[in-house]
């Protein structure tokens, strides 16, 4: 039990806060919010509002 | 008359998403599992190889010593090593006949649903 | 509307818009610069010095087609999906489908290669401070976790530290070149395998050499994916792009000349971490250290520009419905495609436990070529189809068509380069491909809006 094996213990355990830290929040924004407004992006946004293009 | 999609079920989504896995993780490992992956270098050993033998001067002696090998024979199988450029004219043809086969399938079959996709934008061809 | 911060839900779900030009820059040298790194050296083994010189200034060329090309149509084309948003606008679905495809696909297993790599740099170190066999998979697990869920968290943070370990990896290159250069060397440098060994496989091994030749700058291109989150698309993503390849034709030439100099060309050949190794021939701790720092950030850095231009893409095409809807969410607080992100880090576990390294990186390879080939006739049809002066762009590239034809000419050399000893794959992944589009075309596409997709506000394409 050397130094690089708690360093491999504590990247486990790391791993698997930032995977959770990552899943709970997942769980969380998608049982608050509506479906329709977490996917309400559309693609153009910027060009109909800022950037028409015209010449 | 613009085009109505029908709803996918839940199902059906997840579904799709495992037909794409399935035909990605098939792709890398197909090819493995037929062992024909990769493309790999043969050393030609040389008898009684010294620095000199193997065309090492001075300085590239020095060089080979600061990365810890200071044994030419240890070294020989990494000098002489060389690739097999030899190829077959037939395989080269039918790889060319893949890729432009491929862009010109996907380049038709997309201006068959560009055409749709404009005509429902900006209304009947003029 | 843009900027909106407040936690009070706004009506529609963006993309937040805060990155400027340097943004930008660190994201297309940050994917890229590992290839410096790591990688380029394959193709000094593949043909000898030379060849590695010539691959790294035609790859060069190649690339800087690629810059000015894909700086026009995405200065004009501002989405999150980059070339696919092209693809979808100016070829058509089905071939947008596929751009896509090749958007995750290489990002995916560049980022997988990254962390291989991460795994055994550590693997590395610990055995030359005396552990042997240090098991790689949780340092793997962990930069791809920790990546994650940097770029979940949002992305004005997660590109500023790109930023930030992309400049030091770039700026350990310019300092291991000027100490080498000013006698910081124990060995000097030495080039007379130039004239002793010029080619040893003959002019073909210059063709073969190509194919390792395009990791000198293999992702550059990503910056199209930031199309959508920066506060001045028509201006910054040609200015950072152009930047970007800048710097990397400079970090290029110079890693080839310290290292060829350095390291026995039959050595290089097959390094895994030839600056690394370079930094050792010196003798100098100082370089060895800053190398290792400079390896690891390059490698970080790139993954984490991976995850960022991966999501992006499968985020666009679940907004079009190109993949399930579910996918084309937006965080509330976070604005990112938080989604996508998560799905894809399973995916990249995936191949970076299970498949090797030279299998995931052709594959990757082999993606960006065929996203290249696409550029050129996207370009000659953009012009065609909307001439200069029916829309305004951004940038408009000089000597059209010629930098469109060159990429070609390169494109097909490039081909028979990769021919040359991983043919199989190059199949195995035509199949694929075909396979793929033959499912999006008779299946997936019945799902998708067809008007819907044109999102630009331009007028009707001439001749259709």
């Amino acid at each position: 039990m050397d130094i690089w094996n708690i360093l491999e213990y504590a990247a486990w355990a790391l791993s698997a806060l930032f995977g959770a830290l990552m899943l709970i929040d997942l769980l969380k924004v998608d049982t608050t919010y509506d479906n329709d407004l977490l996917t309400s992006s559309r693609e153009g946004e910027i060009e109909a509002t800022a950037e028409r293009h015209t010449i | 008359m613009a085009y109505k999609p029908p709803k996918q079920s839940l199902a059906g989504q997840i579904f799709d998403v495992f037909v794409l896995l399935v035909l990605t993780v098939g792709a890398l490992y197909i090819p493995l599992y037929m062992g024909l992956a990769g493309a790999a270098k043969t050393p030609q050993p040389i008898a009684n190889p010294t620095w000199e033998a193997l065309g090492q001067n001075a300085t590239e002696q020095q060089q080979w010593a600061a990365l810890g090998i200071t044994d030419p024979a240890a070294a020989s199988d990494i000098i002489t090593a060389r690739f097999d450029y030899s190829f077959s004219w037939v395989a080269l043809i039918v790889m060319a006949v893949f890729v432009i086969g491929y862009f010109v399938m996907v380049v038709r079959l997309s201006d068959k649903e560009y055409r749709e996709v404009i005509e429902e934008r900006f209304g009947p061809k003029r | 509307m843009a900027n909106v911060t407040s936690t009070a839900a706004p009506e529609r779900l963006q993309l937040l818009r805060v990155l400027g030009p340097a943004h930008v820059w660190a994201l297309g040298v940050g994917i890229v610069l590992v290839g410096e790194y790591m990688g380029w050296n394959f193709s000094v083994g593949k043909g000898g010095m030379i060849a590695g010189l010539v691959a790294c200034w035609v790859a060069g060329l190649l690339y800087t087609c690629v810059a000015m090309i894909d700086s026009e149509v995405t200065s004009t084309v501002a989405a999150a999906g980059g070339q696919y948003a092209q693809a979808k606008h100016i070829v058509g679905p089905l071939m947008a489908f596929n751009v896509g495809l090749f958007l995750v696909m290489a990002y995916t297993m560049l980022e997988a290669a990254n962390a291989i790599t991460v795994g055994f740099l550590l693997d590395t170190v610990a055995g030359m401070l005396g552990h042997s066999g240090l098991n790689q998979k949780p340092f793997i697990i962990l930069a791809v976790m920790f990546l994650a869920w940097l770029n979940y968290r949002g992305v004005l943070a997660t590109l500023t530290f790109n930023l930030v370990i992309t400049a030091i990896a770039f700026v350990s290159i310019i300092v291991l070149f000027i100490s080498v250069q000013f006698g910081g060397s124990a060995v000097p440098l030495d080039f007379s395998a130039i004239t002793s060994d010029p080619l040893p496989y003959g002019w073909v091994g210059i063709v073969a050499a190509l194919h390792f030749g395009l990791w000198y700058y293999l992702g550059i291109e990503g910056t199209c994916q930031a199309a959508e989150e920066v506060r001045s698309p028509a201006r910054s993503l040609p200015y950072g792009t152009m930047a970007g390849i800048m710097t990397l034709l400079i970090a290029a030439t110079l890693t080839w000349y310290v290292c060829s100099g350095l390291i026995p060309w039959e050595y290089l050949g097959q390094a895994g971490t030839p600056l690394f190794d370079a930094a050792r021939v010196t003798g100098s701790t100082g370089l060895m250290m800053l190398l290792f720092v400079g390896t690891t950030f390059a490698t970080l850095a790139s993954a984490n520009g991976c995850i960022n231009d991966a999501s992006r893409a499968w985020f666009s095409m679940g907004r079009d419905r190109y993949l399930p809807s579910w996918f084309g969410a937006v965080h509330p607080t976070y604005r990112t495609p938080y989604r996508s992100i998560v799905f894809l880090v399973p995916i990249a576990l995936i191949f970076a436990l299970g498949a090797p390294l030279d299998q995931v990186v052709t594959f990757s390879i082999l993606s960006g070529l065929l996203g290249y080939t696409f550029m050129t006739f996207n370009m000659v049809m953009f012009r065609k189809k909307w001439p200069l002066d029916s829309i305004k762009r951004g940038y408009v590239h000089p000597f059209h068509p010629i930098p469109a034809l060159l990429l070609l000419v390169l494109c097909a050399t490039a081909y028979v380069a990769v021919f040359l000893g991983y043919g199989t794959q190059l199949i195995a992944m035509m199949c694929f491909y075909i396979v793929a589009s033959l499912w999006f075309h008779f299946w997936r596409y019945r799902f998708v809006k067809r008007g819907d997709q044109f999102t630009m506000p331009w007028p009707r394409p001439n001749g259709y």
